[in-house]
């Protein structure tokens, strides 16, 4: 009985405030929200405002999809960054994680990779557009070096994107190395050292100890670079707003437009669910994840 | 004890020192410096104390709504676009009994009217007149200001061939809105000043032959790389001044920005009649609470005083009636002078405003590195039209 009270008045303390909390700040703006993308503009429940989004191209144009020239729709924009970032800067990151773990000074050159992730995504953004300029530009510096072709990155439609997906890569990589860093810590030195002792490469280490073990970390990488890229907007507004002609706009971007440039926020609710329904799919295997470590 | 009176006496002498009111604009830096004494003459004058505060009207934009439908307000008084203040009249003071449109110059309250209601004051503004050159870069090159199209475009054709150009008209970029005053130019001298009033209106399509014209003759010089690549435009105004450029397009604003304004000169595209006129508005919002002191400071921007005090600074040219032309630097005295041969119309993209503002920046960086585009940015420029 006394048990049973104690679970009551531990209930009441602590888990009641927080879902109280969760429902106010989360579930009670989530749902207005997936309300509001349903209202039409004299207050009537409509798909119109669905239909509107993907029908205007904005989100997949798939006109300039068929002629394959930029912009593809901000949707494809988003897979595009997935497909090019995620992997670069999951893999830099293990390498660079792996190959300072072990390095005299390794922890300094951690710190000034892990600067990008620190740095607020305003100030990276501009850095960007910086880095791609044609005339002061890092980037066209190294180019001109090695006799290749200079311009302004950011201003031309095929390139625009791929600068910023670029350019975001040194951003997030530090995130990367530094969990696959800490996730290193933790592999026990008995296995490699175990596996030395039967003639093991270090390549072979790398990919039968390693990798492996590191799988409940790479779940976390991957899920939560995926969540960065899905809500991706800063770099963009900053550097390039989206273009040129929508060129590298992306869906958080493009609800902010619909929102506060058009004030039309039946339709930026209609990204804004989209949005929330894919980062919802996305977390799916870190969510998973947990609940197999909370069972063992 | 000693601390809790302490602040009850600094909250008791706020109050009592005096009314304050919050001023939000634009302008930082030098163009802040600008304003500063025309507030401080009001504050002389009325004993009413002004605190300015700076947001861009594309924050203002994200900050009004949230703010209006709580019922409150950052500021009392507040510059900012007139599309807003059109599509948010229900937030704001009308100023009917106050603003009497014969008093400022024809059409300057056209954006700020609803319903025969006048929701905002024109300030002052500036023209955007046409494309600057230093006189001593023409001198030393012999060039010449051209009187007919073909002329511009020999002259374009000279500057290239000059060395060390890197194009012949310089292209700021930013936002996007240096791109669209270029644009605008050639509406207006292509188009004439109807076309660009058309155009605001949703008059006129962007698809149809009238609004392709001048479009297509931008396109032209575009195709031909007599404009540079896009680049910041603080950025490319150093460049061109260091003669990296010949010709760049920007606002009077320019002759406060470099070394030598003496060594300007300005030259519109052959034919031009009508300069846009870029004017400044503000509003009161329902929800201020000095709405009193705030229409004194409203009305002290929109009459011959205040506008006296903002054009003595430079950079500006009055809305308002009764302003002398002695008022005025040099420099801005020419450009007033300029005004007076010439139809002057509203700021396309600022009176269409929204999302449609947004899209022609965009749309323009595209034109400018793919000019072939040029129908699909008509397009997308028409099917975003309000």
């Amino acid at each position: 009985m006394e048990l049973r009270k104690a679970h009551i008045r531990n209930f009441v303390v602590f888990v009641l405030p927080a879902l109280f909390l969760l429902a106010v700040f989360v579930l009670y703006p989530t749902f207005s929200t997936l309300f509001m993308s349903f209202v039409g503009p004299e207050g009537e429940l409509t798909l119109q405002n669905y239909q509107s989004v993907f029908a205007s191209g904005d989100i997949i144009n798939f006109k300039n999809i068929q002629q394959g020239q930029f912009p593809f729709g901000t949707l494809v924009h988003n897979a595009l960054w997935i497909a090019i970032h995620l992997p670069l800067t999951t893999f830099l990151g293990l390498f660079l994680a792996a190959l300072l773990r072990d390095v005299k000074g390794g922890a300094i050159i951690k710190s000034v990779i892990f600067l990008g992730m620190v740095m607020p995504l305003v100030v990276g953004g501009i850095m960007i557009r910086f880095m791609f300029d044609g005339n002061i530009g890092i980037v066209n510096l190294f180019l001109k070096t090695f006799g290749f072709p200079t311009q302004t990155w950011t201003a031309y439609p095929e390139t625009s994107l791929l600068a910023l997906i670029f350019g975001s890569v040194w951003l997030w990589t530090g995130f990367s190395m530094i969990i696959y860093s800490a996730g290193l810590e933790t592999i026990p030195k008995t296995y490699y050292e175990a596996a030395e002792i039967d003639g093991a490469s270090k390549l072979r280490i790398f990919f039968s100890i390693t990798i492996p073990m590191l799988k409940p970390i790479t779940v976390v990488v991957v899920t939560m670079t995926l969540l960065w890229e899905l809500k991706i907007f800063d770099i963009v507004y900053v550097a390039t707003m989206g273009g040129p002609g929508g060129s590298s706009n992306v869906l958080a971007l493009q609800m902010y437009l619909y929102g506060f440039r058009a004030w039309d926020f039946s339709k930026a609710a209609v990204v804004a669910v989209l949005i929330t329904g894919l980062t919802i799919f996305a977390a799916i295997p870190l969510i998973r994840s947990a609940g197999e470590e909370n069972v063992q | 004890m000693k601390k809790l009176l302490l602040v009850v006496f600094i909250f008791a002498a706020t109050i009592f020192m005096g009314q304050q009111i919050t001023v939000i604009g634009p302008w930082s830096g030098a163009e802040k410096d600008a304003f500063t004494p025309v507030l401080e003459k009001f504050e002389e004058q009325t004993g009413i104390k002004v605190q300015y505060q700076i947001y861009r009207a594309e924050d203002l934009a994200n900050l009004l709504p949230a703010q209006f439908s709580t019922k409150r307000t950052p500021g009392d008084v507040i510059f900012m676009w007139t599309s807003f203040m059109k599509s948010n009249p229900e937030h704001i003071v009308n100023l009917s009994d106050l603003i009497k449109p014969e008093n400022f110059r024809p059409g300057a309250l056209d954006n700020v009217t609803v319903d025969g209601e006048i929701i905002g004051i024109p300030y002052t503004g500036k023209v955007k007149p046409g494309f600057w050159y230093r006189k001593s870069f023409f001198e030393e090159h012999s060039l010449t200001e051209p009187e007919t199209w073909d002329e511009f475009v020999a002259l374009l054709e000279e500057i290239s061939g000059i060395e060390g150009i890197t194009a012949p008209i310089a292209s700021g970029n930013g936002v996007g809105w240096p791109l669209s005053d270029v644009t605008e130019h050639f509406i207006l001298t292509y188009g004439g000043a109807e076309l660009q009033k058309d155009l605001i209106a949703g008059n006129v399509n962007w698809t149809g032959e009238t609004a392709k014209k001048p479009m297509n003759k931008l396109a032209s010089l575009l195709s031909e790389g007599y404009f540079g690549e896009p680049v910041e435009w603080t950025t490319v105004l150093e460049q061109w001044w260091q003669g990296q450029y010949g010709l760049y397009f920007m606002g009077q604003w320019l002759t406060g920005m470099v070394d030598d304004p003496s060594d300007l000169g300005v030259l519109a595209l052959p034919g031009n009649e009508a300069v846009v006129f870029a004017l400044d508005y503000a509003f009161i919002p329902k929800y201020s609470k000095n709405v009193d002191a705030a229409k004194q400071l409203i009305e002290f921007l929109a009459g011959p005083e205040g506008q006296t005090a903002q054009v003595e600074q430079g950079g500006h040219i009055a809305s308002a009636n009764g302003v002398s032309l002695d008022a005025y630097p040099p420099v801005d005295k020419e450009i007033a002078e300029l005004l007076e041969g010439k139809a002057t119309v509203n700021d396309l993209d600022d009176s269409i405003g929204g999302m449609w503002q947004a899209t022609f920046w965009d749309q323009l960086k595209l034109l400018w590195v793919r000019p072939g585009r040029l129908d699909s940015v008509l397009e997308s420029l028409q099917s975003n039209m309000p």
